[in-house]
């Protein structure tokens, strides 16, 4: 590599979430510049390699205003004319849109990679400045955003033809892209990626006379199915099979509250809020399997992490999730959508004998150290962000 | 008589059973003064209604009119004030909510009534002495949410209130025995009136709606609690079945997004319509349209859209929750399904679909009937006459 690559990695808000902060430590790590622009939501912590231009409240905002329109005018003025014009073209109210977009104008990163799709329109100019645009593939922006709201359809159709390139979280969602009139020789396949020393595979023992600990993780959204695991559960409930089932990251929804209250499984249903990382760590080490009943997903990490970790994992088939798991073989696999195939799925965990169970999590966690090592993912992006640079894609 | 109904918004024309309970009150002479947090709309006149101090926006706005209010109610208000004060204190409630219970019910304070009655359970919170300290009788109505879902995520939130109701307003058998599994112990009187429609507004004539149009209709919020998502993906089964229909759902809410998702993955996406709220006329016009009208939700109170359908002639197959079960009779004035079973739906749609032509004008026909003889507006209008004078 020549000169430095400086890259934007932009999702509006610093620090972001979890996958994206692991993507921005492990390209820092390799050498690439890493610029943050947006608001900063609280403090991150300092990396070498990481630089922010981002501000906070209303007082840091006019600060950044003043600053980039002084520094533009001095150093950039042809730019900032420019740019002026297009945002005076804009509905949206062009003092925000001059503090959003004069510090990238300003420091002009080699690529501006947008990790949600939703708001491509806002984010197209930058190539009228040299500067290549790379659009992520991630979840609910492009699997369901576009199919309720056919005005964003609309633009994915208009805009995605233009981009330089897209990186897709799976090869799900390189297909429902392609809907929208994505290039596929423009779309990149970066599988997302753990730092696997951190996450060590334990060979799991149980106690076949307790009950079965079923856990899911996630917060309380439709997306997530948690209604029909609920169902599931009762199905089980009905069978007479003993189990605990923990949903971690819902607390107090109404629906799910309600349907437990209904089924009567207030012992052996649990509702936690959010945990720590490290108590995430310990929720899935204890449990016998991790029910991911998701409806849409690009691929979840809470089943990567679960697969790591040596936990079997039951996974809806949605998304790229048939990606990661091979039914039976490091996992289980079921159709999205059904509560008996979910409750059929556990009985036949609970089933299992131990030496089948270990086959089956050690055979998920070789899955992971294959397509799934944070090393694979940052060499996987760096080789997208060369190919773009040298117009190779 | 003066009653106050305490309402969260002044009611919108589609929440028909306060406006006609109002109508109908007034009709007979009582005086109904309709308190509210927020008037988003005027159907009221404006005389009849008295407004909540609204106590959001910036601290100084909140400050004054706080300080207002708490003057006005000790000047001009002093007894009534006095006495919240003090029975707030005997629930030995924080100094700080006993203001603020001041400053929010001061513009109930300020009246004086015979009943005080809550249209909502909801309604009722950190206003559990409002009626005492005015000197008038209490009333709660509870219509399932309330009392279905609230307390599970709040549990004991009408812990303070048993114990100070003079009388129960329920709109379903269903509902009533909610109120034991929270800790009502008989200490007030329950009344059940069920919604009621005006059936004149719902004639229709013998038209040709029992065909194999198979043209399905509900008419519901998009919400959770409609159970949509189980009515879609037993549509999806008939599909498979290669059994031709259409679906409309008419209704707007948070839901969107997850049940145009659902229609769109189960593959049924060409035969739903998401037709947004709508005026009360094009309702009537999209029901004639209909077959068959579907209400299988996960927790109702009653519905009245129910018995708007069943008025207009429509075949209904609801789901067993709370009151439906008492609003559809199964295999009389139509289908009642365990709720949360898209196979089950999906195969009682399919049975109802193949049944012989008279079969359905039967049940029709009994729908009907008994949707003029038990829940139309005279009835309701006088049984609340009488819950208020016993």
């Amino acid at each position: 590599m020549g000169k430095t690559i400086k890259i934007a990695i932009y999702t509006g808000l610093v620090p972001s979430t979890t996958f994206i902060e692991r993507l921005i430590q492990g390209l820092a790590h390799n050498g690439l510049h890493i610029y943050l622009f947006g608001l900063q939501r609280r403090q991150s912590i300092p990396l070498k390699n990481v630089f922010h231009f981002t501000y906070t409240k209303t007082f840091s905002k006019l600060f950044i205003l003043i600053k980039y329109s002084f520094l533009l005018t001095i150093l950039k003025a042809r730019d900032k004319r420019k740019l002026d014009v297009f945002i005076a073209n804009q509905i949206k109210n062009s003092i925000q849109l001059k503090i959003k977009y004069y510090p990238v104008l300003y420091h002009r990163p080699d690529i501006f990679h947008l990790q949600w799709a939703k708001s491509i329109a806002d984010w197209l100019w930058v190539q009228e400045f040299g500067i290549k645009l790379i659009v992520s593939l991630r979840g609910a922006h492009i699997n369901y955003s576009p199919i309720a709201n056919p005005e964003l359809a609309v633009v994915y159709k208009n805009l995605f033809p233009k981009v330089d390139g897209f990186h897709a979280v799976s090869k799900a969602i390189s297909e429902e892209a392609i809907k929208y009139n994505a290039v596929k020789s423009k779309i990149h396949l970066v599988y997302s990626g753990l730092e696997l020393e951190e996450m060590p595979f334990q060979l799991k023992k149980f106690d076949e006379s307790k009950p079965l600990a079923i856990l899911s993780i996630g917060r309380a959204h439709w997306k997530k199915g948690y209604s029909y695991a609920l169902d599931a559960m009762n199905l089980l409930e009905k069978d007479t099979i003993d189990f605990n089932y923990t949903l971690v990251g819902v607390e107090n929804d109404e629906e799910l509250l309600y349907k437990r209250s209904q089924f009567k499984l207030e012992n052996k249903i649990t509702f936690k809020g959010t945990l720590s990382f490290t108590e995430i760590v310990k929720e899935i080490r204890e449990a016998d399997v991790l029910l991911l009943s998701s409806v849409e997903e690009g691929i979840a990490n809470v089943v990567l992490e679960s697969m790591a970790l040596g936990t079997l994992v039951i996974s809806t088939d949605c998304g790229g999730m048939n990606e990661v798991i091979i039914d039976c073989e490091n996992g289980f696999l079921v159709p999205v959508r059904d509560h008996e195939a979910i409750a059929n799925a556990l009985k036949k965990v609970s089933e299992l004998t131990l030496s089948t169970y270990q086959q089956i999590t050690k055979a998920a966690r070789v899955t992971i150290e294959k397509q799934h090592s944070s090393e694979k993912m940052n060499s996987g992006m760096q080789t997208l962000y060369q190919k773009i640079l040298n117009n190779k894609l | 008589m003066k009653i106050g109904l305490v309402l969260p918004s002044v009611p919108a024309y589609s929440e028909t059973f306060f406006t006609n309970k109002v109508n109908g009150l007034e009709e007979k002479g009582f005086k109904v003064l309709v308190f509210v947090n927020n008037a988003n709309t005027t159907h009221f006149n404006i005389s009849n209604t008295r407004l909540a101090p609204r106590l959001t926006g910036s601290f100084l706005r909140v400050g004054i009119v706080s300080a207002l209010r708490l003057i006005g109610s000790i000047l001009f208000h002093f007894n009534s004030t006095k006495h919240l004060y003090l029975l707030d204190k005997a629930d030995k409630i924080a100094f700080s909510q006993r203001i603020k219970n001041i400053i929010s019910n001061s513009h109930i304070l300020a009246e004086s009534l015979d009943w005080l009655h809550f249209g909502f359970g909801t309604m009722v919170f950190n206003r559990e002495n409002v009626a005492k300290a005015i000197s008038a009788k209490m009333a709660v109505s509870f219509r399932g949410f309330d009392i279905g879902v609230y307390p599970l995520k709040n549990p004991d939130c009408y812990e303070r209130l048993w114990n100070k109701l003079d009388k129960i307003h329920v709109i379903s058998d269903d509902i009533r025995d909610l109120l034991y599994t929270h800790g009502f112990k008989d200490q007030a009187d329950v009344i059940k009136i069920t919604p009621a429609i005006n059936t004149s507004l719902f004639k229709s004539d013998n038209k040709e709606f029992l065909g194999n149009k198979n043209h399905f209709i509900t008419i519901a919020r998009l919400h959770w609690k409609k159970g949509l998502e189980y009515t879609l993906e037993a549509l999806a089964l008939l599909k498979k079945e290669s059994i031709p229909f259409h679906y409309t759902i008419i209704g707007e809410g948070i839901e969107y997004e997850r049940l145009k998702f659902s229609a769109y993955q189960l593959g049924i996406d060409d035969h739903v319509t998401f037709t947004g709220k709508m005026a009360h006329k094009q309702i009537i016009n999209e029901l004639n349209k209909a077959d068959i009208y579907i209400q299988y939700s996960i927790q109702e109170g009653f519905c009245n859209a129910v018995l708007e359908a069943q008025a207009l002639g429509l075949l209904c197959i609801v789901s067993n929750s709370e009151g439906l079960s008492e609003n559809v009779l199964n295999n009389e004035t139509g289908w009642v399904v365990p709720k949360c079973n898209s196979k089950e739906l999906a195969n009682k749609i399919i049975q109802v679909i193949n049944l012989p032509q008279n079969k359905k004008q039967d049940i029709a026909k009994n729908a009907k009937e008994r949707v003029s003889k038990h829940f139309e507006m005279h009835q309701q209008k006088q049984q609340y006459v009488e819950f208020y004078k016993e």
